[in-house]
């Protein structure tokens, strides 16, 4: 009763997080994707993309690309509109318009292992076989399986304009390339001056810097392992030698006509079946 | 500042419905639909097959198998467990079990205009032509299009464990049969009579009759126009002679691949063949 009194004053003031009750405006553009792919990354390359005057870090990210699970209501809807919101949520149909980052499940389960070591919701010797059983079942986090997320988008969304779909190895691989990309679906005329700029300011060195400095100040880092990083690799790839091949088969075998749609080659299998067909699904009905 | 006031006040004692909000728990079976597909009808076939000694209408079905956008938080985790509980939302990752029910949307979309209709929505110069295109992008509905609702369902969970699913049709051409299947689902022990009794208290017949003198003590139907009823046909198939073409058309253009993939005909195939294999690697698991 008592809490609930707390969380009623708080609705009253507006500072609870509003979460899936948030108030959705149409100019509203969302950037989701399942944890660990690369959102954080992307809010302070767009932060630094649209705020090129603000000294972008992990203490004001939550109020230049707020995410309605860290941010309050109150701040939420007084924010300078269009609002670029980050999201993890499945396929949320109120969602205006949407960029969604998606990154190769077999990098994400190894980058997730490491964050629920660095959040003590696991200890540093535990299985990873475990984790990757609990990552295939969508067992790791509230957000659907890796599968559930990314599917969803895709089959609702995929060849709609308004949808961007963002590869995070794309990102890695050529980050001005795809920040260009943001900004055309943004709407900011940006010249490759200001975006060179927004990606050296979001790069993993200055981000890990910023996050020494920083981590106390910032709900994704607070109150977790300092002795771990919230900034790790940065790279695509590591699954290779970090995942034994068993590993990668249960990912695999999970979801192989997804990870093929998507471009992943699949190492432990021969087919994937039918390729997924997307495009034709579901109409825009724009 | 007075109504956020009372939305507080209303929270602390638990009287808002949760919506997407709601509070799961691991033994919850969760029976969703895109509105207007047959939830409330099979709402009172799965509550007169759990309760044969209760008596099944209007007044109670609310509370027998609540609804996370109309019944009161408080209730609903008052609610004795195992709860089925009923839901119009799309995919939602936490539902641990979930019995689905599709519907053709060609008829999906008579039925809500009628619905929005006697909802007072709509008045009844409202052109169909003009629904219809609003129901393709999703904009009749809080739950998004049918396309999307039916998609983001079968995408996920289709032939995997814990999900069911039931097209309305099938529950129409063979209600024992269907409503079997919904028992096995649950666990709970039937026989072909008791199945039998439970979907006899559930006829459209019967529950037309309670809906005469129930209507302000039902969620759907409480302050609506008492002059069109909730329980309307109770039919498959009625768009073919209700529908206009050009507007079945609009419908077949929007989702003719998951359409035929339902096993419903399409209007298009008269008009230009699709291939066969363009729905197979659409889901995992068998075609219904």
């Amino acid at each position: 009763m008592f809490s609930r009194l707390i969380g009623g004053s708080k609705m009253l003031l507006g500072l609870h997080k509003p979460r899936r009750s948030l108030k959705i405006w149409p100019d509203d553009i969302f950037l989701v994707s399942f944890p660990k792919s690369g959102n954080t990354w992307t809010r302070f390359l767009i932060a630094n993309l649209v705020f090129p005057d603000a000294p972008v870090g992990f203490k004001n990210i939550h109020k230049l690309v707020p995410d309605p699970y860290g941010t309050s209501k109150r701040d939420m809807e007084r924010m300078a509109r269009p609002r670029i919101i980050k999201s993890h949520e499945c396929f949320e149909p109120r969602y205006p318009r949407v960029m969604y980052i998606v990154r190769d499940p077999r990098d994400v389960v190894i980058s997730q292992y490491h964050y629920h070591r660095k959040c003590k919701k696991i200890e540093d010797g535990y299985p990873m076989e475990k984790f990757v059983d609990r990552f295939v079942a969508g067992d790791t986090c509230p957000h659907g399986s890796w599968g559930e997320n990314v599917g969803t988008w895709l089959t609702a969304r995929h060849n709609d304009p308004r949808f961007l779909l963002l590869k995070y190895e794309d990102m890695v691989a050529d980050t001005q390339r795809e920040l260009g990309r943001v900004a055309a679906f943004v709407g900011i005329k940006a010249d490759s001056e200001r975006i060179a700029k927004a990606v050296e300011r979001s790069s993993a060195d200055r981000m890990r810097k910023l996050e020494r400095a920083q981590a106390d100040e910032c709900g994704l880092t607070k109150d977790s392992r300092k002795d771990l990083s919230f900034v790790r690799a940065a790279k695509s790839g590591s699954w290779q030698k970090d995942l034994s091949e068993p590993l990668v088969a249960k990912i695999e075998d999970a979801w192989p006509q997804l990870m093929v749609f998507l471009g992943y080659k699949l190492v432990t299998r021969g087919t994937a079946g039918q390729p997924a067909e997307f495009s034709s699904l579901v109409s825009s009905g724009v | 500042m007075l109504k956020r006031f009372i939305v507080g006040a209303e929270r602390v004692l638990g009287f808002h419905a949760p919506g997407r909000n709601v509070a799961v728990f691991p033994d919850d079976t969760f029976l969703v639909s895109y509105p207007k597909s047959g939830n409330t009808w099979a709402r009172f076939l799965i509550a007169n097959l759990l309760h044969p000694q209760a008596d099944i209408d209007f007044s109670n079905v609310n509370r027998m198998i609540p609804g996370i956008e109309v019944t009161r938080n408080r209730d609903l985790i008052r609610t004795p467990r195992p709860r089925v509980v009923k839901s119009h939302q799309y995919f939602d990752p936490r539902y641990p079990r979930v019995i689905y029910i599709v519907r053709d949307p060609r008829d999906v979309v008579i039925s809500q205009y009628h619905f929005q209709r006697k909802r007072k929505v709509v008045d009844d110069q409202f052109p169909l032509s003009e629904y219809v295109g609003r129901f393709v992008s999703g904009q009749t509905s809080f739950y998004g299009s049918w396309g999307e609702h039916v998609a983001s369902w079968l995408a996920t969970r289709h032939g995997r464990p814990g999900f069911l699913l039931l097209r309305y049709e099938d529950m129409v051409e063979d209600t024992p049969r269907e409503l079997s299947k919904i028992a096995a689902f649950l666990g709970v022990a039937s026989t072909p009579e008791t199945i039998l009794q439970a979907v006899e208290r559930s006829s459209a017949d019967r529950m037309r009759t309670l809906e005469k003198s129930q209507a302000q003590l039902f969620s759907s139907t409480k302050n609506t126009r008492q002059d069109i009823a909730f329980v309307r046909a109770a039919k498959a198939g009625g768009w073919r002679s209700s529908l206009p073409e050009e507007h079945a058309l609009q419908l077949d253009e929007a989702w003719a691949p998951l359409i035929r993939w339902l096993g419903y005909e399409t209007v298009l195939a008269d008009k230009e063949p699709v291939p066969e294999d363009q729905h197979a690697g659409l889901f995992v698991g068998e075609r219904p």
